[in-house]
């Protein structure tokens, strides 16, 4: 199978900042990924958008053709967005790569901008009870996306006999790794273990710092075909295996509730089709959005026992320097939640790894990194293996 | 109690059976009758089998906590003068039903998982009624 690469990417800070508008933050991105690359605007022959959350006015403008004519692609062919909640960037990825293999073009633009602070807390709020939630079945009992995410986090610790404390190390492992990001909401800002247990309780067992705070930002990535990328790019960051599964819409009757069975499923096959084993994975990076997912996406992966996911954490094993780097942007709950733009920071942050780019946070030596995004409130488990 | 002011759900045609049931206190499910599943939530067919063979049969209302979550902030404005909120996933005795709804009542905070509740029909704006759900007394 032909091969991908990422050969450019950009992304700017995590903020709480309005005062940064769309189409600020659009240009930085996509002339900071398209310089990145090394090439000329014009070598653009797709742009595939991820779909912004709550954010109806671009999301038309994306939709029907702005980015090309604002930027003067004058080569693109064809420009689309998708939504599929956080785990678009995956879905345009795979998107571009059709279009790559498919030898429609050999690069696509695969940008993504969300500010969610110029919207009235109110409407966010509203946003983000009803559209990952039931509007009929879960909504009118006081369900919320962190009440969800709770519900599971109670059911998993009452499985697994994990403590609040053994829950709050996971946080403190995220929050870790974005106190040495100047990307992150949270830079020069990390949790110990006791601050996140003492942090206020918004829905039991979740504290404050266990869910997210939805802020602003943007990334935009570069994919290339293999021959392109091998003629115009020192450091491709090459895909190497995909894997999905589908767990389900509704949070309450999801068979899969702790999303194990969907991170074994897709990472398994991801790995065979990487011709790899987990063993050979450098850096794990997981975007589930609430810090249950981060341990069972370590037992699904084999890499603990059963039930260990939230122990494993708390021995230390998934920070900087530990045997099992795990989530190195810190996901949503250490980066902040851009909506749909999580995942695309995820992209960034494989790319900067990979490269050797990750500055304070560098994995020494990292070749093999496996990320796995979901969208909605968990209705899929996207892995991709990338390499250098 | 507070009185509710619930946003209430957008009852559909395939779902009103079930809310017109709740309104007369009656909790009612799908069943397959081809392949002889349950159904939650009400659709027009089986997800199962696709058989639009469904009956409605009365559930005996009484379940299991299968989670639970106690809600302090965070909610839409129409909920915020019940806070905090007992938010909890129930597993109905039926078999195959997990509803999500609120535990209510004497020992809702305290209430934990596998513990045993049954339904009860609340007024959640005006006339309107949704079942929640209140702790069985052993
Ligand atoms: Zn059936």
């Amino acid at each position: 199978m032909a091969k991908i690469a990422i050969i450019g990417y950009h992304e700017v800070p995590t903020q709480i900042n309005p005062e940064r508008t769309r189409w600020d933050i659009m240009e930085e991105v996509v002339t900071g990924a398209i310089r990145n690359a090394g090439i000329s605007k014009d070598d653009i022959q797709g742009v595939v958008n991820v779909a912004p959350q709550a954010q109806p006015d671009l999301i038309s403008q994306t939709a029907f053709g702005l980015i090309p004519e604002h930027f003067g692609l004058k080569n693109v062919k064809d420009n689309v967005i998708c939504n599929a909640g956080g785990a678009s960037t995956t879905n345009c990825v795979r998107m571009a790569e059709q279009w790559i293999t498919s030898g429609m073009a050999e690069v696509v633009l695969v940008p993504h901008i969300t500010v969610q602070s110029d919207i009235a807390p109110e409407d966010l709020i509203t946003f983000f009870a009803k559209a990952p939630m039931h509007q009929e079945w879960e909504f009118p009992f006081g369900m919320t996306f962190n009440g969800a995410m709770a519900l599971i986090t109670e059911r998993y610790m009452h499985e697994t006999n994990s403590t609040e404390e053994d829950m709050a190390s996971i946080t403190h492992a995220l929050r870790d790794w974005a106190s040495r990001d100047p990307l992150s909401l949270f830079f020069n800002k990390g949790k110990s273990t006791e601050d996140v247990m003492n942090a206020r309780m918004i829905s039991t067992p979740l504290k404050s710092v266990e869910c997210n705070m939805l802020a602003d930002g943007g990334g935009c990535l570069v994919i290339a075909s293999e021959e392109y990328a091998k003629k115009h790019c020192a450091k491709p960051v090459w895909k190497l295996g995909h894997g999905s599964d589908f767990l389900g819409g509704t949070p309450v009757i999801r068979e899969d509730i702790f999303w194990r069975e969907g991170y074994r499923k897709s990472c398994g096959e991801a790995l065979a089709q990487a011709n790899l084993t987990v063993d050979d994975i450098d850096i794990h990076e997981i975007y589930g959005a609430y810090p249950f997912t981060q341990a069972s996406y370590l037992e699904a992966n084999g890499i603990c026992e059963p039930g260990e996911g939230a122990r494993y954490h708390a021995a230390g094993h998934t920070k900087l320097g530990g045997k099992t780097p795990c989530t190195t942007m810190g996901d949503a709950t250490g980066r902040g939640h851009t909506g749909s733009g999580v995942s695309m920071a995820f992209y960034c942050q494989v790319a900067r790894q990979l490269r050797g780019e990750a500055g304070a946070n560098q994995v020494e030596g990292a070749e093999k990194v496996m990320m796995v995004t979901s969208g909605g409130s968990g209705m899929n488990t996207l892995a991709t293996i990338w390499g250098n | 109690m507070t009185e509710m002011k619930r946003p209430l759900p957008e009852v559909s045609p395939e779902s009103k059976p079930f809310w017109d049931a709740v309104q007369e206190d009656k909790l009612l499910i799908q069943h397959c009758n081809s392949c002889d599943t349950n159904i939650f939530y009400p659709r027009r067919l089986c997800p199962e089998c696709w058989s639009k063979d469904i009956s409605w049969i009365e559930a005996k209302g009484t379940g299991t906590i299968y989670s639970i979550t106690t809600t302090y902030l965070g909610t839409t404005s129409e909920f915020t003068k019940e806070l905090p909120i007992h938010v909890a996933y129930i597993e109905l005795d039926e078999g195959g039903v997990r509803m999500a709804s609120n535990i209510i009542g004497e020992g809702a905070e305290t209430a934990k998982i596998g513990d045993r509740v049954e339904v009860d029909f609340v007024k959640a704006n005006g006339d309107f009624k949704l079942p929640l759900f209140q702790l069985i007394k052993s």
